[in-house]
């Protein structure tokens, strides 16, 4: 017996699956039209991830090429407690390869965190013995590290890198930007494993990586400079100190130091007084060293011969003041040249009464004094020369030998240059070559005047090793070569505006060959405890690396 | 019709034909042959469809396969480079380190050795006189 269905129930149940079929289809459809991108940004969510690649920052190199900053990918060891078997184990076991007590460590994987640190940007071999431990529940992430592979080397120079990867003071802060680069991206699909699809999405924007510097320091140099001004400081148990090596024929920076330093990769334990770049970001009064300056602005103005004298009492008078010789020595008939060689105040006086305030000042600006040098280092101090209308007329006698004015000990060595090179006032620099993904860019000498004439210069270069041949810089003389120089003792200024007693600033200022200057170099020892004979370590200082420089440079002697 | 229906039907149709005498036969078999000629050309062109597409499925599952494995090969492979990568930078530093002359100075006094004081400069000039 068959049954039949109602065409009114078929008619109910064809209109509802209909209805369902139209429903579902206009679902589908929405799915497929409007809501597509919004199905396809969620499911695409659940597969994608977007990495920030990072990009590598610049290595810096000496003028040889060798590494003086480079940044690697080490090692941070990272702990997920809750899948540490035995957490005392792993806590003892850990605790002699990362230095540490198994209490702080043991504490640390009790502290309830579900995921920790225990030591980041670990050296490769503790990471090595850690991983050869095979704990459970331990793991390593990279981590960017800035290396110097020098240590302190030349540390005030390069400056540092910071926590959050941005350079501060030297080279490091002065070319962050180009060191740093730009990071890109990755968009890709990764399967449950957390695997890359290969014929999955993926999209990437490649980082710019930092360009290479190439710096025109010399690792051989800068060693020598801070071997021997390391060894005056601690002769004279100085305060601190700073020494300068200048290319005079274009202002290339050979080396740069500065005490107390630090060690760039672990700054935060650094003394913040260590941080400072005392050769460009540190004025002091250059005492004597700027008579030489003086002179050879009086002679270039003609207002005075290296033969012109006076008669000299051991003293001078000038504004109403009575300005006196080092030690209160009179010396009698004196000429410019011996001005130099005895280190006479009242002869500076002299010169500079010959030469006049408005001509001075105009000659320390032409020298570079009292702005910046424009160095391409962090943090450069400009010094400070008055303004003229600001003299008093005694400051005319104290400015001509260094007092009243105050300089940086790279910006006295770019004066010196012009006295060494002929005339001409480079401006001093420390990169020589940047590359990047362009290509080498070499960045080209910046001659920024010509305060003096090629004879005025080569007259002072003639009396400035007089001074050291017969003078009070015998201590700087070095057998075979012709050396040119000047010692400098300033007293320090206090907060009272008066002088600190007893307490000097010891300097000399010098460069050899004379007959063709190769370098120039400056060096500056604070509050040494010879007192005013802390020139004589000095002199030491700038013999050890005139020695060490000729040899380096392969220079001839001049002399027989 | 399907593949499989067109083989089950062979054999209801061969069961509805009356039985004739042998000196039929040869007449039956060519009228069988062309009937079953006709459902086998069908059966094998479905299955050789069939096949050709479950072979181009396979084809392209093999492909994407292989695909698939050398991009977890390249992935491996990129993470090897990046860490030799590593590894050289690692040792270019120590180089580095062991290159510096603070570092050679301290060995060289260690082992007893003492800076010369003065190094000789033989001239050209006074050589060639010699000559």
């Amino acid at each position: 017996m068959t049954e039949t269905v109602s065409p009114a129930r078929l008619r109910v149940l064809f209109a509802f699956f209909a209805s369902a079929m139209l429903l579902v289809s206009l679902r589908v459809g929405y799915w497929q039209t409007i809501g597509r991108a919004a199905l396809l940004e969620g499911a695409t969510d659940q597969v994608t991830s977007e990495l920030v690649l990072g990009a590598q920052r610049g290595n810096i190199y000496d003028r040889t090429g060798a590494i003086l900053a480079t940044t690697v990918q080490l090692r941070s060891l990272y702990a997920i407690p809750s899948r540490i078997a035995d957490r005392a184990a792993a806590a003892a076991a850990l605790a002699p390869l990362l230095g540490t007590s198994s209490d702080t460590l043991r504490a640390a994987l009790d502290s309830g965190a579900e995921w920790l640190y225990l030591r980041r940007r670990l050296p490769e071999e503790t990471a090595r013995a850690v991983e050869a431990l095979g704990i459970g529940g331990l793991g390593f992430e990279m981590e960017p590290k800035r290396l110097y592979p020098g240590d302190t080397i030349a540390a005030q120079a390069l400056g540092f890198v910071n926590d959050d990867g941005v350079g501060q003071n030297g080279v490091e802060g002065a070319y962050d930007e180009a060191l740093r680069g730009a990071p890109g991206s990755l968009v890709v699909e990764r399967d449950p494993q957390n695997r890359e699809l290969a014929i999955g999405l993926r999209t990437a924007v490649a980082p710019r990586d930092g360009a290479d510097l190439t710096l025109t320091l010399d690792l051989v140099i800068q060693t020598s400079v801070e071997r021997a001004l390391r060894a005056a400081i601690e002769k004279e148990r100085a305060t601190g100190g700073s020494a300068v090596v200048l290319d005079p024929r274009d202002g290339a920076i050979l080396a740069l130091a500065s005490f107390p330093t630090y060690d760039p990769a672990n700054v935060a334990t650094a003394d913040p007084e260590s941080l400072r770049n005392r050769a460009v970001s540190w004025t002091y009064e250059p005492g004597s060293t700027m008579k030489a300056i003086t002179i050879a602005a009086a002679i270039d103005q003609r207002a005075v011969t290296p033969e012109t004298a006076y008669d000299d009492k051991g003293y001078a008078i000038i504004g109403g003041r009575r300005l006196n010789n080092a030690l209160g020595k009179a010396y009698g008939r004196t000429t410019v040249t011996q001005v130099l060689e005895r280190s006479a105040n009242a002869g500076a006086v002299f010169v500079a009464q010959q030469l006049g305030a408005e001509r001075l000042r105009a000659y320390l600006d032409a020298f570079g004094f009292g702005r910046r040098s424009g160095v391409d280092l962090a943090a450069e101090a400009s010094g400070s020369v008055r303004p003229l209308a600001e003299w008093y007329p005694v400051d005319l006698g104290t400015i001509a030998y260094g007092q009243g004015v105050a300089v940086t000990p790279l910006q006295l060595a770019a004066a010196y240059a012009a006295i060494a090179n002929g005339g001409t006032l480079y401006q001093p620099y420390v990169v020589a070559t940047r590359r990047d993904a362009d290509g080498e860019h070499r960045i080209a000498p910046v001659a920024s005047g010509r305060p003096i004439s090629p004879d005025t210069a080569a007259t002072v270069r003639q009396m400035l090793v007089s001074t050291v041949d017969d003078g009070i810089a015998k201590g700087a003389s070095l057998p075979g070569f012709s050396v040119a120089g000047k010692t400098g003792t300033a007293q320090i200024p206090s907060a009272d505006g008066s002088y600190v007693s007893d307490e000097y600033i010891s300097s000399f200022a010098g460069f050899a060959p004379a007959s063709d200057p190769r370098f120039v170099a400056v060096i500056v020892l604070e509050r040494p405890q010879s007192k005013l004979y802390g020139t004589v370590s000095a002199m030491s200082a700038f013999r050890a690396i005139a020695a060490d420089v000729l040899r380096e440079e392969r220079v001839q002697p001049d002399r027989g | 019709m399907i593949a499989s229906q067109a083989v089950r039907a062979a054999p209801r149709r061969r069961a509805a034909l009356p039985r004739q005498p042998h000196a039929a036969r040869p007449v039956r078999r060519r009228a069988a042959a062309g009937s079953v000629t006709w459902e086998v050309r069908t059966f094998v062109a479905v299955s050789a469809a069939i096949a050709f597409v479950f072979l181009l499925a396979m084809l392209y599952l093999s492909q994407a396969t292989a695909v698939s494995t050398a991009g977890y090969e390249v992935q491996r492979l990129g993470a090897v480079r990046d860490e030799l990568r590593r590894q050289n930078a690692l040792l270019e530093v120590e180089s580095a380190r062991l290159d510096a002359p603070a570092r050679i100075e301290a060995e060289a006094k260690r082992i007893g050795l003492v800076r010369v004081s003065t190094i000789p400069v033989v001239r050209i000039e006074a050589v060639a006189a010699k000559r």
